[in-house]
């Protein structure tokens, strides 16, 4: 079990940019968004065969030619206001069948992406996810922010649509981030980094749809964008939205009128949770994405 | 844990490793890994600890059976085979194959390893079986071109599935310059949680002439006639399943709701025949 290193760039305390897939793909659009904006090259890798199952096997005339397996890739860019190092997983870890990294895989990869930041002298890691959130899709969607440290979570505070996890309506100081994006940052901490998690917003009745969320990837990027002193070009990210936006749309057409109306009520302001849609609608909205996703039948949630 | 090296004879040269998971459709990997170590006198070597692979909340019940993990090695020594029959690891996937493959390759002097299988196949079970292979290097595949062994698969793993254990296992014996063959037949589907005697022996024909094996194969024929006969028996019995397995033999398919309901009645009544 081991990293494979490319190159080993001379930095100048770097900062770690990590990302794997989750709700929305929020944290990675964000950061493959800003990889690819600064051109980062490839550094290195995790070996993931101690982590992962392989996902395609290619046979051609009878000879096994490859076998690929998800890739965990380091990349990184020496750039003038701050060097940079990203780590973009294609899957989290798992022990078992859960999506989201969990147990004795996720803790070794998460501590193998800290060993890489501490050989090349980082201070900072950034993770990005999905913060799963009372609003309303139309509205632009807040970046909440966790840390490692009070100064730190002041710091971040002064960039403008972030929000602390203790701010948000209807919800107290206590929270969650599950997945690496979460046992990253904790364990950064442990092991003295500067730790920060940046979680996009994503509407709860969104959450558990199949394409990605880019309105909060490019709410994350702006943050990170202002963190790093870095230029971004964000067309590319907008035309994504924009596409996902009309298919958001043709879907919220076919949401029952009651529904829509207690979600439309968010727009107003953002209401706490208990007084916007119900628990009913809210597991109505579960079940019945999938089929309004595929266009079938709207209209017809049981009174 | 037992010693590994304990019962180990230390004249044996080279050895070759035969591979077959109990899961598989067709009950293949177990009937050829049980078949080879009965008829060849295999004993017991070593056993891979379950602890680390295996989720051990419980035990398994089928056909009122306790099911439990096994992983373990035989040794045939007149014919220098290994034969590694095991239940598929539920997780440390990469560790379990290292495992398998450091006993094989360091203790037992293994340059050859021959993984079997078995996949879902949509035709009829009157259909002749054919065995297909995927091999470690294009000098593997021109040594086994000569046995009856389809030599020019093309495949690559559909999105959202996963490559058998098995294709993995060859990936690395591949990487340690072994010799290595995936071997696998496709098993009707109406068989898949049934024994499949037809594939038991075109798999076994193979490992007969490759290795010059003293056995007799034809033990097989009477499990196919008599698996032949009850399935005529269901038949005769129920037209809907006579008539989808017309359609098979007409190499046409049956609609999802038909292969459900055919591998259903075919599963009840040859268990209750068998019974």
């Amino acid at each position: 079990m081991g990293v494979i290193l490319y190159k080993e760039p001379k930095f100048d305390k770097p900062d770690l940019i990590a990302a794997w897939p989750g709700i929305g793909n929020i944290g990675i659009i964000a950061v493959n968004t800003l990889r690819g904006q600064v051109d980062a090259d490839e550094m290195g890798e995790i070996e993931p065969w101690d982590f992962f199952y392989p996902k395609r096997a290619l046979i051609n005339s009878s000879i096994l030619e490859t076998l690929d397996f998800p890739f965990s890739k380091f990349y990184y860019k020496i750039l003038k206001q701050k060097d940079l190092l990203f780590f973009v997983g294609e899957e989290q870890p798992t022990n078992g069948e859960k999506v989201y990294a969990e147990g004795k895989k996720a803790y070794q990869m998460a501590n193998l992406v800290l060993d890489i930041a501490e050989k090349f002298g980082c201070q900072r890691i950034y993770t990005s996810g999905a913060a799963v959130s009372f609003t309303h899709h139309e509205l632009k969607p807040r970046v909440w922010v966790v840390t490692s440290q009070e100064q730190l979570t002041r710091e971040i505070k002064t960039y403008s649509n972030t929000i602390l996890m203790s701010e948000i309506e209807g919800r107290s100081e206590r929270g969650s981030i599950t997945g690496l994006n979460g046992l990253l940052v904790g364990l950064a901490k442990k092991r003295g980094f500067e730790a920060v998690c940046l979680m996009g917003e994503i509407p709860d009745y969104l959450s558990g749809v199949p394409f990605p969320y880019p309105r909060a990837s490019r709410s994350v990027l702006e943050i990170l964008s202002a963190l790093l002193k870095i230029e971004v070009d964000y067309s590319v990210i907008d035309e994504m939205s924009f596409q996902v936006d009309e298919v958001i749309s043709s879907i919220y057409e076919k949401l029952p009128n009651d529904i829509k109306e207690k979600i439309e009520q968010r727009k107003m302001g953002r209401l706490p949770a208990l007084e916007s849609i119900t628990e009913e609608d809210g597991n109505w909205l579960k079940e019945h994405l999938d089929e309004l996703f595929r266009g079938g039948r709207g209209n017809e949630k049981p009174s | 844990m037992r010693n590994p090296l304990s019962r180990w004879k230390n004249d044996l040269e080279y050895t070759s490793l035969v591979v077959g998971w109990s899961e598989d459709a067709g009950k293949l990997g177990d009937a050829v890994t049980n078949y080879l170590v009965e008829k060849l006198s295999g004993y017991l070597y070593y056993e891979i600890d379950p602890m680390e692979f295996f989720p051990l909340g419980g035990v398994t019940i089928e056909d009122d059976l306790v099911q439990f993990p096994e992983s373990k090695f035989y040794i045939c020594p007149d014919y220098r085979l290994i034969i590694f029959k095991s239940t598929t690891p539920s997780f440390e996937f990469h560790k379990f194959i290292t495992r398998v493959l450091d006993i094989a390759e360091y203790q037992c002097k293994t340059r050859e390893v021959y993984s079997i299988g078995s996949m879902i196949s949509m035709s009829s079970h009157t259909k002749p079986r054919q065995l297909l292979g995927a091999f470690s290097s294009p000098e593997v595949k021109r040594d086994l071109d000569s046995y009856d062994i389809e030599c020019n698969v093309n495949f690559e793993t559909a999105p959202g599935q996963k490559p058998p254990l098995s294709s993995w296992l060859l990936w690395a014996a591949q990487k340690r310059n072994l010799i290595g063959a995936y071997l696998w037949i496709p098993v009707p589907f109406y068989l898949m949680s049934l024994p499949d005697p037809k594939s038991h022996k075109k798999m076994l024909e193979f490992f007969k002439q490759r290795f010059k094996l003293d056995i007799n194969i034809n033990d097989f024929d009477e499990s196919i006639k008599v698996q032949n006969e009850q399935i005529n028996e269901a038949r005769d019995l129920y037209p809907d399943v006579d008539d989808s397995l017309k359609r098979l033999e007409n190499s046409l398919t049956l609609s999802e709701e038909d292969n459900v309901k055919l591998a259903k009645q075919i599963e009840e009544y040859l268990k209750a025949r068998t019974n």
